[in-house]
């Protein structure tokens, strides 16, 4: 049973196809990971997946609801959350307001958010930070700060784009223990990725996409020896 | 509890101050003066619901402004109705109008969305100015004077003090609302980023046209009153875009998306513009118009030194340490 289908997804840009019938499942507490060098059409589909693009065939479904056509809010009420590639805090906003603004979609108690909001920033290791400006904060901790807004929305399939992307190498194992925790905790996750090395050690599957079309799906050990991925990634001659 | 009371502290300072005025002041040209802050703060506030708090900037709110005052002009006269009355059926109006602006916010950002406002209005002063037979044209209407309250006929300028006052605490009342409660937050992820809010279930299109709509109703009371305390309404008044800016004048120099600044802002643009007027205005006085260039210096003056607004300027003085205090 799966929780998030994805079926026949295509989605294009004018002349350009930047998803062309993908299709994938993930099922209640995995975590799927999504490569594809850069133009593959990654952050497309999460628009589509998400709400922010309505694609021109195929659907997506959480739980058997179809959520293709609905606006981004209403995806988001129905539990799909997600992180932005290129980060969006409110800028002008406390650490803390930007994550009660996530728990706020599921209570109507701005005392109850506000404890809600907290918590989760004690756990994403804001607890520090919970009254600073969000503008003062590093790209790492911003990263942080859009995983516990996303989460304060009680998702039931969390989407992040780039968890690692632009972080300096310092920061990255805690960023990387941070998802791992979450999904040991039983969330579903959906994850795109650049970095090879940490899809391939987080992830239980991967879907690999090329200039818009999936070109593999398995587990990561059998991905990363694909051909086509090898090709896709390296050209050719190295596969 | 206590928090919050002294956020509001100067708030009541401010209010409790104009509410003793009268009590102790006769004076006619003092007691307007302070019926006119009143009364500005309090359409700066309104305009503040929409450009400050869900951060869509419009500069056609003179339409709403300028239908509560038409209401209460041609209602009066025409089928000698109460301004209440009036009140009510301008601020629906306004309401419906604000709803169309909202449509046009979901479709326009930025300069578009201030552009299109803009072009609404002037849409309001043709009509205003052309369709003679209903609006009496150019040449504008007189409110009729109907002794009363139930009429708003008041010659006592103290009880016109206590009416916009409550209208100015209302008005407060109602931005601090959106500064503190649920719907507050989500505004402000709104204005902040529209996706993003998006992204974490925030209703964010049928918020802004909500917080449109209530501005356009808010400042819509706000205009009925004006008609009924000035006695006249003339198209190319209410449908300016003079008045929209003076709106948003007031809430940008008090300071924006702030539940004070808009009455501050109004109380400095008001002092200021009449004591210049007074002071330099009239033709004994020399070169005529000079007064404007010298409020126009003064603006420039104000921004230059608190761009965020008279409230964070204040705010800052109040938390800087006293001079030889420092530890």
């Amino acid at each position: 049973m799966s929780l998030l289908s994805v079926s026949g997804v295509t989605k294009r840009f004018g002349g350009i196809t930047a998803n062309r019938e993908i299709s994938f499942d993930v099922a209640p507490g995995e975590l799927v990971g999504i490569i594809g060098p850069n133009g593959s059409g990654k952050s497309t589909l999460f628009e589509v997946i998400s709400g922010f693009y309505h694609p021109d065939a195929g659907e997506v479904r959480l739980d058997g609801h179809r959520l293709t056509g609905l606006s981004p809010d209403r995806v988001c009420r129905l539990g799909i959350a997600r992180t932005f590639q290129k980060l969006r805090p409110f800028a002008g906003m406390s650490v803390l307001d930007n994550v009660m603004v996530g728990a706020l979609t599921r209570t109507r108690d701005v005392r109850h958010a506000r404890e809600r909001a907290h918590a989760l920033l004690q756990r994403v290791g804001l607890g520090e930070k919970v009254h600073a400006h969000a503008r003062t904060l590093s790209t790492g901790q911003r990263k942080r700060l859009e995983l516990a807004r996303a989460l304060a929305t009680q998702p039931r399939v969390l989407l992040l784009d780039e968890v690692t992307g632009g972080v300096d190498q310092r920061s990255i194992p805690g960023l990387v223990q941070l998802v791992r925790e979450l999904h040991a905790d039983g969330l579903t996750l959906l994850v795109i990725e650049h970095n090879m090395r940490v899809i391939t050690a987080v992830a239980q599957r991967i879907v690999a996409l090329y200039l818009g079309e999936k070109i593999a799906d398995g587990v990561p050990d059998s991905v990363t020896r694909d051909r086509r991925v090898i090709e896709a990634y390296l050209g050719q001659a190295y596969a | 509890m206590t928090a919050a009371l002294r956020s509001m502290a100067p708030a009541l300072a401010l209010f409790g101050f104009a509410a003793l005025v009268p009590l102790f002041v006769r004076d006619a040209f003092f007691l307007d003066g302070l019926i006119l802050i009143l009364l500005w703060g309090s359409v700066a506030a309104a305009w503040n619901v929409a450009a400050g708090y869900a951060g869509q900037v419009s500069l056609g709110h003179s339409v709403f402004f300028g239908l509560g005052a038409y209401s209460a002009a041609l209602m009066g006269t025409k089928w000698n109705l109460s301004p209440w009355i009036a009140m009510v059926v301008g601020a629906a109006l306004a309401t419906v109008m604000g709803f169309v602006i909202g449509f046009l916010s979901n479709r326009l950002r930025g300069p578009y969305f201030v552009l299109a406002t803009i072009a609404f209005s002037q849409v309001f002063l043709i009509v205003g100015s052309r369709w003679r037979g209903f609006t009496s044209g150019s040449e504008g209407i007189p409110v009729p004077f109907r002794p009363g309250l139930w009429t708003l006929g008041l010659v006592d300028k103290r009880v016109w003090v206590y009416l916009m006052l409550a209208l100015a605490i209302g008005l407060y009342l109602i931005q601090l609302y959106l500064e503190r409660s649920r719907r507050g937050y989500q505004l402000a992820a709104v204005r902040e980023d529209e996706d993003a809010a998006l992204s974490l279930g925030v209703p964010a299109r049928r918020l802004k046209v909500a917080a449109i709509a209530v501005s356009a109703a808010l400042t819509s009371v706000c205009g009925t009153l004006w008609a009924q305390y000035v006695g006249f309404v003339d198209p190319f008044y209410v449908f300016s875009v003079d008045l929209s800016v003076r709106f948003a004048l007031a809430a940008v120099t008090g300071g924006l998306g702030t539940a004070l600044g808009p009455f501050l802002g109004a109380g400095l643009i008001t002092v200021l513009e009449t004591y210049l007027r007074a002071r330099f205005g009239g033709i004994g006085a020399g070169l005529v118009g000079i007064y404007l260039i010298i409020y126009g210096v003064a603006l420039i003056l104000i921004m230059r030194f608190a761009p965020r607004g008279l409230v964070s300027w204040l705010g800052r003085l109040a938390r800087r340490p006293a001079v030889g205090a420092a530890s």
